[in-house]
């Protein structure tokens, strides 16, 4: 997972919405967005990956819940 | 004239809706665009894809996303229309700030570069890129 520092997400300017495979790494098996304390990610860039993973639930790129437990 | 800002739309059309009409669809929002001040700067049509989860009992949609330069008024009228049209399930209008603008140039030109090598890689190597 995210856990540790050996990405450099501190040059990410912007987190891409249709980037669904990076996204893909802050949620858990459930959809739900990890919080900061377990990525790990810098605020200002948590703060976009979570707007990110909203927009693309929105259009339906990646799940509100995922299919497993639904 | 009004002053232009630079926007990115993501639209999802219904999956069971025929290319042809999905292609009208398409037609008619440039068309909107273009006939309201606006210009298109790039459509690009992912195709059919699944839905991570159903929308109105359908399991996949036609997803297009494009870039396009408009007055403010315009997103109005435009997402009134999508709205509307009900074979479009979503849609997704952001205008692009300057990080955005500077993300959008980057995979662009990633993506001219990965067909470039594409194209090298294909056909004989008759450009001489050192």
């Amino acid at each position: 997972m995210a856990d540790q520092n050996d990405v450099d997400y501190e040059h990410i300017e912007y987190v891409d919405y249709k980037d669904t495979e990076f996204l893909e790494q802050f949620i858990n098996n459930q959809g739900k967005i990890l919080p900061r304390r377990v990525t790990g990610v810098p605020a200002r860039v948590q703060r976009q990956i979570t707007t990110a993973i909203k927009r693309a639930r929105h259009l339906a790129l990646l799940p509100y819940v995922s299919e497993s437990i639904r | 004239m009004a002053q232009k800002y630079q926007y990115e739309l993501t639209y999802v059309i219904s999956g069971v809706v025929k290319q042809n009409q999905v292609d009208d669809i398409v037609r008619k929002v440039n068309h909107l665009i273009e006939s309201n001040g606006g210009d298109v700067l790039e459509v690009d049509e992912w195709g059919n894809q699944r839905l991570a989860y159903e929308i109105d009992r359908k399991r996949s949609g036609y997803y297009v996303n494009m870039y396009f330069q408009a007055p403010g008024t315009l997103i109005e009228r435009l997402e009134r229309e999508l709205e509307i049209n009900d074979d479009v399930l979503r849609y997704l209008t952001l205008r692009m700030d300057a990080k955005m603008q500077r993300h959008y140039e980057q995979r662009k030109e990633r993506r001219a570069k990965e067909e470039a090598a594409e194209e090298t890689a294909e056909g004989e190597s008759d450009e001489e890129e050192e």
